[in-house]
């Protein structure tokens, strides 16, 4: 029989036992996926850890592993994810690069028209076959690869993979694919589109200049109304499809074709077009998959821009410790952001603070991004908005967590007067400047100064995606509710 | 039968404290200090449950000390008893801010400052605890039963 006198150290040691139990419920794994969360570790070494935690304690983590003992990439991106979920502000990690999902394959739509032939000529630097290659080459080895011709129709390209890259003329060798003499978008669109298959990546290559048959004696007007309304007719048919376009420059040395005059003879510079198309959610992979870097964000790339229907989702997280910062707020934790306990600065009776976001996906260039009149905010008490994209000097180890993934710091500052408020940011939905000023809407001549920067017809073309994709007014929003 | 119910209360109480340092949203080591940045890490990294856990296993370990092992005529008098708790006071913390600090450098966080802040949060739980403690189990010390105060 227990005597009376010790039941006091019976009861304190279970309350401890209960205590030590639900600190250590946990687990080894959990604590390591939150500590390379927070720590903002996020790399391949740190999963191939937490990984082999798993494959080391099979008995314990076995809800982990397939019924072979391997490991569930997709159930273990799930844990990790549902741990992220947890914490404050909530963590995402990308672990696709690492395992479990199969590559994306590519098809190449390589434009074999009479105007493209002079852009790879052997005294030539190649531009152009260099870009494709590159975009070959940052497709992961594994992945499925498709080259194909394209002119007045789509016709395969009868060699393989390596052909192609080692190919030092590759008009020479496909001469006589096809109808040289003039380009079929609204046929070529509608095949790539018509064509592509969960999980793939089109790539056209062209010069973007509508060239269809016949055009003796027909208005440039007439013509680019054409080219605007089969653009949106064609984008607008297939839902759920992101655009990239992406201008380069290469040499061009030989024959241009004007729209409606004499050939002439043409040495210098010339824009030329990588139209990528893909499912929304294939294009987000490209973006943030590490194992696609420089498919979306080549060095060579002059201008870009990505038609996507529907408004983003953008990731971010409020800072709680920025130099900006002033006066005082919590961040409340759960759905949406509300900051919570706003109080002014106590000299300026202003409240400022940052929001580090991810807007990578948008794939918009900084110069679009970081311009506050391309945001609409609104707001009871006027708060105004500075972007500035995120340099690895902000980085701290104290803001690591909060800054890890995200591209850009989006500072909103104002008077705070009212009890509740609401602040909207917006980016506007509109063609980039760029689609503008590359386009011209006559060709004739090589003199004219815009001639090696310019392409005929760009912004109709560019124009009727723009209205066949235009899903809303503004790309992403993000809302703010302000509590005193 | 009196002496079993300031027990069963006192356990209660250090429960209630338990869960309430493991809350998200209403947390009560967050109710007296806040930092953002320094919370949301605390929580990130599951430190509040160990940090109450610390506090409640020197507050009870300290009395269950002084009333069970000390338990000595010779120490039974009311600054005896507040020698131990200022021992407990001091402790909590100080084991409480070596865990903290282990913790962040080992995740490459700095935060000095706020982690002095935050534990003299402990200073106080420690001694509440302990105070909770002593009324729960002081009535079976066969030598010191009277102490803080006579019964």
């Amino acid at each position: 029989m227990i005597k009376m006198r010790r039941l006091p150290l019976l009861v304190m040691c279970c309350v401890l036992l209960a205590g030590l139990t639900a600190c250590g419920g946990h687990g080894q794994l959990e604590k390591a996926v939150r500590s390379v969360l927070v720590s903002g570790d996020t790399t391949r070494a740190a999963f191939d850890s937490l990984c082999s935690i798993v494959t080391d304690n099979p008995g314990k983590y076995g809800d982990l592993l397939t019924p072979e003992g391997k490991l569930d990439y997709k159930k273990m991106a799930d844990f990790i994810e549902q741990i992220g979920s947890q914490l404050r502000p909530p963590m995402h990690w990308d672990t696709r690069p690492y395992g479990g999902v199969e590559d994306l394959s590519l098809t190449i739509y390589f434009e074999r028209s009479g105007s493209m032939v002079p852009y790879d000529q052997r005294g030539g630097s190649g531009q152009l076959k260099k870009a494709v290659n590159d975009l070959i080459n940052h497709f992961p080895a594994g992945s499925k690869v498709a080259i194909n011709i394209v002119n007045d129709g789509i016709y395969p390209y009868n060699h393989t993979v390596d052909e192609f890259l080692k190919d030092r003329d590759i008009y020479q060798s496909t001469a006589g694919i096809g109808d040289a003499s003039y380009t079929d978008f609204q046929l070529i669109f509608n095949k790539i589109l018509e064509a592509q298959k969960p999980g793939n990546v089109s790539v056209l290559v062209s010069d973007l200049i509508y060239s269809p048959q016949d055009t003796h004696g027909v208005s440039i007007d007439k013509i680019f109304n054409e080219e605007n309304s089969l653009a949106t007719r064609v984008f607008a048919r297939y839902k759920g499809k992101s655009v990239v376009v992406q201008q380069l420059m290469g040499d061009y040395s030989g024959k241009y074709y004007p729209y409606n005059g004499v050939p002439f003879q043409y040495n210098g510079k010339r824009p030329f077009y990588l139209v990528i198309i893909a499912d929304s959610d294939v294009m987000d992979q490209l973006a943030q998959d590490k194992r696609y870097d420089g498919v979306l964000n080549a060095t060579e790339v002059r201008n870009s821009y990505r038609f996507n229907q529907g408004t983003s989702e953008v990731e971010c997280r409020v800072l709680p410790e920025w130099k900006d910062n002033a006066g005082r707020f919590r961040v409340k934790h759960g759905d949406g952001i509300v900051l919570a306990k706003c109080d002014g600065d106590r000299q300026t009776g202003k409240l400022c603070f940052s929001l580090a976001a991810n807007l990578g996906s948008l794939l918009k260039d900084d110069a679009l991004l970081t311009n506050p009149s391309n945001y609409e905010v609104k707001s009871i008490d006027g708060y105004t908005l500075t972007i500035q994209p995120i340099d690895q000097s902000m980085v701290t180890a104290n803001n690591k967590e909060y800054l890890e993934g995200m591209t850009h710091v989006l500072t909103l500052v104002g008077d705070l007067k009212s009890p509740r408020d609401e602040v909207r940011i917006a980016l506007r939905n509109e063609l980039p400047e760029w689609v503008i000023q590359s386009s011209s809407d006559n060709d004739t001549s090589s003199a004219a100064s815009s001639f090696p920067t310019t392409t005929l017809g760009l912004q109709q073309l560019l124009g009727g995606m723009f209205d066949a994709m235009k899903g809303g007014n503004s790309f992403f929003e993000i809302t703010i509710q302000l509590q005193r | 039968m009196k002496h079993l119910v300031y027990l069963i209360a006192g356990i209660v109480v250090t429960v209630v404290f338990f869960i309430l340092s493991c809350s998200d949203s209403f947390n009560i080591y967050e109710q007296l200090f806040f930092n953002q940045g320094y919370n949301d890490k605390m929580y990130n990294l599951n430190m509040y449950p160990v940090i109450a856990a610390i506090t409640i296993a020197i507050a009870w370990g300290g009395a269950a000390i002084y009333y069970y092992a000390i338990n000595s005529v010779k120490f039974d008098r009311w600054y005896h008893w507040l020698a131990v708790l200022g021992v407990v006071a001091v402790l909590a913390p100080v084991v409480c801010y070596i865990y903290n600090d282990t913790v962040f450098a080992h995740n490459g966080l700095l935060y000095i400052g706020e982690s002095i802040q935050f534990e003299m949060q402990t200073v106080l739980f420690a001694a509440l605890l302990f105070i909770v403690a002593s009324y729960s189990i002081r009535w079976w010390s066969s030598n010191c039963r009277h102490t803080p105060l006579p019964q």
